[in-house]
């Protein structure tokens, strides 16, 4: 009997998916740009000040005694036996990172190096927004350097690709060839680090598209790559969606599809048996099969941040703000869990084995001393609230050349397959060797060479065009 | 071919029977085989009537092993809530550093706490709030701390102070939830002790009241050990009731205490007189709930919904699918990263707060998510909110409460383990308008096999407890009225 009902069920779900996919489908257009005001209070009738300020990182003896104040006041909970990072981040390990903190991490040398790349603030929209801009120190004869947009994500901050950036705009001194130089730009995302917090409701990842098209157009980049991860992903392609003509290339080292059809549901049931049928390779079965296991699981399992931040980020943010060590075992636990799902099972969540101590507390310094984690969070709820699938930028495909890096232990894996639905003109994907969802944190060198060998490509191809014309 | 058979197997059935012979053989052969069918016949008769019971198990949450040798200590400890001046200092200093991040334009609290209103909290916290004060109103009701399987449980216990001839004095056990405490019962137990007094005098009964704090909770123990669930919080309760002397009393629950009341009443059916519940966990939903839910919309008699249950219920996806979803970010982060979530909470105060008090906020009424205040104060003072709060802070217990999440989502991840098991003790369901998931009495019927009672309160909502006591209390005294009678 509940046989035949699950039977129904599923005839029911397909029948319906088909209605669905005969009378809706998707229309090609292409994603308007949105304009906005994120200021204070009403839009003043003069124009905005679009000067590029520099800008330097700096910290005070206040702010340093401040934290350490409370660092020793914090209050830590005892974990449950034998629980290693199951329940969260471990609370005895948690002290070890604090006592590190407090007596061996030294931010005013953090500081020098977080300014040892040039900062500047420039107004948009309304709101300040933050970005590093290095030029290479040299440049072959007759070449000019590659405008290259890194766009970063949570819990992340553009300092993520302070190890990946001298290998793209200086590749020669590191092995990489001199093909290809960038000047790249890693600004921070409105409501992230250093740049302003918008002031109004709505700001999501078409808004900082746009923000960012505006900036490289002021800074004189008419044509230029991009490159992202994790929101960076969403907010890249978002800007190849507004302006095609402009985005040279897309390079993402994290897809997610949110438009979920038949072809995807039939796949997660039959693609571990039929994998050439629905153009699953031999790497995509392998990481995403058993499906329960590596997707819904893990999707549940990991998402709880997602959920409580995209619909009360005020509530989860506001004792983040308050407690250095409450945002450190909330941010460090993705450092964690993300780089390797299996540092659970370990009793320091595997932190130490990618990254060092140093640059796991200067992110999240960059959290405390802006003050910004509560914005950051609402970030999920401007993109989120409306559901997923729902919002325009997710049925308008993308043209411009994209280049996709895979690494094997992203939170979900999504194949090529999939991806291309969305990404019609992927001109390289590649399954990454090692490395987790903080790309360019974790392995600088990996993800260089694939934006390298990306950008050979679309390099040729446009000489390609160029000639043919 | 059937044709053909079957005649031929009666005439031989028929042939035997007439050819059956009396001989020694048969003399025991018969009566043998009559018991033992009489035997099976009659045991699937009896364990088709008795009631399934969830095994109460056995369990230790103590640091370490379980000592080998050695009864454990059942003492009855009285305990007093106390404070220091060091505590109330650490405290405002934390209120005092408090970094506080504007809020966006219009947000109210659609974004969750409106930090333009917490600042307003934390100034009446610091500035008029008196913990001192309140340490004594938490006193004013005996407290005690015993040790069950290893951890020290706490708990209040209120007698009548004076029974008037001819009634009868029933014990009551209030289980609390989250981000609850006993505490949100102090406005309800005179009510219950002395009902006479507030003008209720609807029943013969007068109770005498016990309000366990959930071990991780307030001022009883956390566990040390994983997988500490509803089921054993059940049977922690049940011994704790057992040692203090009762061999039947009356539950009631919201929120985690539904489910520990009912996991209770799986069990030991036995020891409970009575269920009475103002939350019901919604079941397992199937094709047929489906059907049911999207024809109870036109015709709701013929899914069995009365009028109240439809006005309650639709629009279901608005208030069981949206609101739902929008509600449940902080039940799937504790029930996933419960140490995460709760760490800087536990280093916080304001943090806390907002935390806490945003759930008294929308769970009490939907509608204040429109106001800048979140309508906390139309419903309750500052006071007691703050007290409720403070129980977390002074305890420590913001982590161990979250964890009580995981282990109980973790195995059982639609609460639907035991509801083949089923509650048959008498129960009684308060249905208050602004909990956040109407659940229809047909529907309550699938688990609750014995309903008494199921009121349509007239108003309140998830903390029924703590917001509208005179009416829960009149619904547990006439639902408590019938099952005496019965």
């Amino acid at each position: 009997m509940s046989r035949g009902i699950m039977l129904l069920e599923v005839f029911l779900v397909l029948a319906t998916l088909l209605i669905y996919f005969f009378f809706f489908k998707k229309k090609e257009e292409t994603l308007p740009f949105k304009d906005g005001w994120w200021g204070r209070g009403q839009k003043p009738v003069t124009k905005e000040d679009s000067s590029i300020r520099p800008f330097k990182v700096e910290t005070t003896e206040e702010e340093l005694s401040d934290l350490f104040r409370r660092l020793d006041q914090a209050r830590f909970t005892e974990p449950l036996e034998n629980s290693c990072f199951h329940y969260g981040t471990n609370s005895e390990h948690l002290r070890k990172v604090v006592s590190y903190w407090k007596n061996q991490f030294n931010w005013k040398k953090q500081v020098e190096v977080l300014n040892k790349y040039p900062q500047f603030k420039t107004k948009i929209q309304g709101i300040d927004i933050h970005f590093v801009h290095v030029k290479p120190p040299r440049l072959p004869e007759g070449q000019a350097a590659k405008p290259l947009l890194m766009v970063h994500g949570w819990p992340g901050s553009f300092y993520e690709f302070y190890k990946i950036i001298p290998l793209l705009t200086d590749p020669a001194s590191h092995g990489l060839g001199d093909e290809h130089v960038f000047e790249v730009i890693c600004p921070s995302i409105p409501g992230y680090g250093f740049s302003e917090a918008p002031h109004k409701k709505d700001f999501n990842s078409v808004s900082a598209a746009s923000v960012f098209y505006e900036l490289m157009l002021r800074l004189g980049f008419n044509e230029f790559y991009t490159q992202g991860g994790d929101w960076g992903w969403l907010i890249c392609t978002n800007l190849a969606q507004i302006a095609p003509n402009h985005v040279k290339g897309l390079h993402l080292n994290m897809v997610s599809v949110s438009r979920l059809g038949l072809t995807h549901l039939l796949s997660v049931l039959l693609g571990r048996y039929f994998p050439g049928l629905f153009g699953f390779q031999d790497e995509d079965v392998r990481r995403m099969f058993p499906f329960l296991k590596k997707g819904l699981y893990r999707i549940l399992s990991e998402s709880g941040y997602a959920h409580i931040q995209a619909t009360k980020p005020d509530t989860v943010g506001c004792g983040l703000n308050d407690s250095p060590v409450g945002l450190a075992a909330y941010i460090l636990e993705k450092f964690s869990s993300w780089t390797d799902i299996e540092f659970q099972n370990l009793e320091d969540g595997g932190l130490e084995r990618k990254f060092s101590l140093d640059d796991l507390l200067t992110n999240v310094m960059i959290y405390w001393v802006s003050g910004c984690i509560v914005s950051s969070m609402r970030f999920y709820k401007e993109n989120l609230q409306k559901g997923i699938g729902t919002q325009k930028h997710e049925k308008v495909t993308v043209q411009v050349p994209t280049g996709i890096a895979s690494f094997p232990n992203e939170i979900l894996h999504t194949p090529q397959a999939w991806a291309k639905k969305q990404y019609t003109n992927i001109i390289s994907f590649h399954f990454m060797p090692r490395g987790g969802h903080f790309a360019a944190f974790e392995e600088p060198e990996l993800l260089a060479k694939d934006i390298l060998q990306f950008v050979d490509k679309v390099e040729k191809e446009q000489l390609w065009k160029k000639k043919g014309e | 071919m059937w044709r053909d058979i079957l005649p031929n197997a009666w005439e031989s059935i028929l042939s035997r029977i007439r050819s059956f012979e009396y001989s020694q053989k048969n003399a025991v052969l018969v009566p043998a085989a009559t018991l033992g069918l009489g035997g099976i016949l009659l045991y699937w008769l009896r364990s088709g009537r008795k009631i399934k019971t969830i095994d109460m198990g056995d369990g230790w949450w103590g640091s370490g092993e379980r000592p080998l040798k050695g009864k454990e200590d059942a003492s009855i400890r009285p305990f007093k809530i106390e404070t220091s001046d060091k505590e109330i200092e650490d405290l405002h200093r934390r209120l005092d550093q408090f970094r506080f991040t504007p809020h966006v334009e219009g947000a109210a609290f659609h974004y969750g706490f409106n930090s333009s209103y917490l600042r307003k909290v934390v100034a009446y916290w610091r500035n008029q709030f008196d913990w001192r004060k309140q340490v004594e109103v938490l006193n004013k009701y005996p407290h005690f701390h015993t040790t069950i399987e290893g951890i020290d449980i706490h708990f209040i216990h209120v007698k009548p102070p004076y029974v008037p001839h001819g009634r009868a004095v029933r014990p009551l056990l209030l289980v609390h939830g989250w981000p609850g405490s006993f505490y949100e019962f102090y406005k309800i137990i005179p009510l219950l002790t002395e009902p006479a007094k507030h003008g209720l005098n609807e029943s013969d009964v007068v109770f005498e009241v016990i309000c366990p704090s959930i071990p991780g909770y307030g001022f009883s123990e956390a566990p040390h050990q994983k997988e500490f669930d509803s089921i054993a919080t059940a049977r922690i309760f049940h011994k704790l009731m057992k040692r203090l002397g009762f061999k039947e009393y009356y539950l009631q629950g919201g929120d985690w205490g539904s489910r520990i009341t009912t996991n209770m009443a799986q069990m030991l059916p036995q020891s409970v007189k009575g269920l009475h519940l103002n939350l019901v966990f919604i079941a397992r939903q199937g094709l047929g709930r489906l059907i049911c839910t999207m024809l109870g919309a036109y015709v709701p008699w013929l899914v069995g919904f009365s009028r109240e249950d439809a006005r309650r219920f639709y629009p279901f996806i608005q208030k069981n699918v949206y609101d739902v979803l929008r509600e449940s970010g902080y039940l799937h982060i504790q029930a996933t990263k419960p140490d995460t979530a709760g760490c800087g909470l536990n280093d916080s105060p304001v943090g806390l707060a907002a935390y806490i008090l945003e759930k008294f906020s929308t769970w009490t009424d939907k509608s204040f998510l429109h106001k800048d205040d979140g309508g906390l104060e139309s419903k309750y003072s500052l006071d007691e909110l703050l007290t409720n709060v403070m129980i977390y802070w002074v305890t420590s217990s913001i982590v161990s409460s979250m964890r009580y999440y995981k282990e109980n989502f973790s195995k059982d991840p639609d609460l639907s383990a035991h509801n083949r098991v089923g509650v048959y003790v008498p129960t009684g369901i308060a249905a208050f308008p602004q909990e956040i998931v109407h659940v229809p009495r047909v529907w309550a019927k699938d688990v609750y096999k014995n309903i008494i009672t199921y009121s349509y309160m007239p108003r309140g909502g998830h903390f029924a407890a703590f917001e509208e006591p005179k009416l829960l209390a009149q619904d547990i005294m006439q639902f408590v009225q019938k099952v005496e009678q019965l």
